[in-house]
This record gives structure tokens, sequence and C-alpha cells, in this order.
């Protein structure tokens, strides 16, 4: 219990962080990602404080989709127009999808030996 | 300073009773998802949201007031994301001698995703609202909803968008796999992981810990990845 709370109060502390340093230095990408990039970058100096965090980060990540549900609900607000070009949004959404795998299995034939 | 500690606390702030709406939506989403055996179209996602909407038309509810309702769960996306350092950083530390091939593999996969979905936008003649909310959809939805809101797109057609995205990759990924012949997992993980991100992950789970482990490594280095090139990459396409 300890732990989880530390370690959640760790995580806040590290997104917070981000946001600002975000605004500080003028950067176009998410506060919450800056504070990602910095904890990760705390971390792999082996830091001890990994300890502390696995708690914390797993029921977080574990029940993250509870946190997803009134974004999502916003989907079924969506203005008509959006509604009406659903069909090209999800072809878009396959075929991309479907594409960017082929490629990437194509891609790892070529850089990667088998059995490495 | 206060700035952005206000702004945070606001958003904590406006948190009310629709909370449990979304709560009690969730965990029902969650009870069905488990008794049916974890069938991929069951999402708990999928089984709260529609209930949710069917329970704001019935007692009148605003989305908006019911949005602003939910303030403590929006503003815990952002410490979320900040736990996705913790797996990515176990990883890491695993990370065996395939760091060229890895770091290839990730740069032009994770590059080649977003772009061929941004040229296909352009080829359906969509618009640009919807470029921007459709863009960073490969990219697992914590960081992706940070990166719409940036952008400037619509948060709910991008939740659609990541949820149709994660399912379309897990239903082909292994067909593809066997035309490209991808036999290793840790491979297949990998790819699972960054076009696919968290729902592609938790299907690499079930092949094996360690296809798990690189799905893992894959959504999350693909979300610091993309949110680096995703604003000049974006910018290319935006009429």
């Amino acid at each position: 219990m300890k732990k989880l709370v530390v370690g959640l109060l760790v995580l806040v502390f590290f997104h917070g962080l981000g946001e600002l340093g975000v605004k500080w230095l003028g950067l176009e990408v998410p506060g919450q990602l800056l504070g990602m990039i910095l904890l990760l970058v705390v971390l792999s100096l082996n830091n001890p404080l990994l300890m502390w965090l696995e708690s914390a980060s797993s029921q977080l990540i574990r029940y993250i989709g509870l946190l997803f549900v009134p974004v999502t609900t916003g989907a079924f607000f969506l203005s008509p127009e959006v509604g009406a070009q659903f069909p090209q949004i999800a072809a878009v959404l396959i075929g991309s999808t479907v594409v960017a795998q082929w490629f990437m299995g194509l891609l790892i034939g070529a850089v990667s030996k088998p059995n490495e | 300073m206060n700035e952005v500690l206000i702004q945070q606390w606001q958003l904590v702030a406006g948190s009310s009773w629709p909370l449990l709406l979304s709560v009690v939506g969730f965990i029902v989403g969650l009870w069905i998802y488990n008794r049916s055996g974890k069938v991929s179209l069951l999402h708990p996602l999928l089984i709260a949201t529609p209930l949710i909407y069917l329970t704001l038309n019935l007692i009148e509810l605003d989305f908006n007031l019911y949005y602003q309702g939910n303030g403590l769960l929006n503003w815990l996306l952002g410490p979320a994301t900040v736990a996705l350092a913790v797996p990515l950083s176990q990883q890491l530390r695993q990370l065996p001698a395939l760091f060229k091939p890895l770091s290839i593999a990730l740069l032009l996969g994770g590059l080649f995703a977003t772009l061929i979905a941004l040229v296909m936008v352009k080829l359906f003649g969509l618009n640009d609202t919807i470029l921007l909310s459709l863009a960073p959809k490969s990219v697992t939805s914590p960081i992706a909803l940070g990166l719409v809101e940036q952008l400037g797109g619509i948060t709910g057609l991008l939740a659609v968008a990541t949820m149709v995205t994660g399912l379309a990759g897990i239903v082909v990924a292994k067909t593809v796999f066997q035309l490209t012949g991808v036999v290793d997992e840790r491979w297949q993980g990998f790819i699972l992981g960054v076009t696919a991100h968290a729902i592609g992950t938790a299907k690499a789970f079930e092949t094996s810990p360690r296809c798990g482990a690189f799905a893992t490594l894959g959504m999350g280095l693909n979300g610091i990845w993309t949110s680096l090139f995703l604003p000049v990459a974006v910018g290319l396409f935006v009429s």
C-alpha cells in the first residue's frame, strides 16, 4: 500500500515536471510524454526508484481502459458530418494498418538474420 | 508555473457524480468481457460506452457536463502515460544484440505507419480536422490523446480510430506474418506493438511472454518516436 501511494506520487511528480518542461522549453510534445521520457532516463540510470514504481504503474496500466471511458463515449457525439464519412475513415484505418504491418514484415525480413 | 498547476487542478476539481457512470459502465464492460473468455470484440470499452451513451440520453444529461464531471479520470491519463516508462525500462534493460535491426524497424516502420495513413486520408478526400484526429492512430491511446489535443483534432474520433486500428491489427496480423515470412515471435510482437499499440500488445502476450515483451517495447518506443516526427509529418499534409 505504501509503495502504491509513493509510486503514484512519483508518477504525478514526473507528469507535472513534463507539463512544466514543455511549457518552459516551448516543445511540441504533450507534457505527459516528456514526463514519461524523463522517468525513462532516470530509470535507465539503474535507479532503485523502479522498485517503488512497479506496483503503482502496473495497477494504473491494468485499469487504463477505465480512463478512456469518457473520451470514447465522446465518439457517440461526433458531428453528423464526421459520422457520414465514417466508411472512408474506417477504410483508411484498416487499410493503413494492414499495409504498415506488411511493410514492417518485409523490412524485418531484410534487416534481421534468423535465429540471431 | 502557477498557470500549469491551476490548469491541472481545474481538471480534477471539475469531477462530480457523472464519474460514477463511467466506473459502473466499465465494471459492467469488464465483467462481460471476462465472462466471454476475453473476446476482442467484447472489449470493455465497446460495452461500457454505448451503455453510458444510452444512459445519458435517458437521464437527459449533456455530454459536456458528463465529460467535465469525469475530470479525475481524464487527468489520471497523464500519470498513466508516465507509468508506461516502467515496463518500457524493464524491457530496455534486457535488450539484447538486436539493437540495430530493432532501431531500423522502429524508425522506418513507425514513420511508414503514420505516412501511409496520412496519404490514405488525402486519397479518400477527408478534411484536415479528420486528418489531425487520425494522425497518431498507431500510437498507444494515452500518448495519442495528448498528441490530438495538441494538434487540434477531435479526441472522440481518435478514440474510435485507435480502437479500430488495434482491432484491425490483431485480426490481420497472423496472415501478414505468414505472407511476409515473419516466424520469430519476438519480431511478431514488435510489429504488433508498433502498428496496433496496446490491443496488439495484449494479443502478443497471448502468444508468449517474450512476444508480449517485444510488443511492449515496440509500443513504447513508437509512442516516443511518432510524437517527435508527427508535427512535421502532419505539416506536410494539411492544406
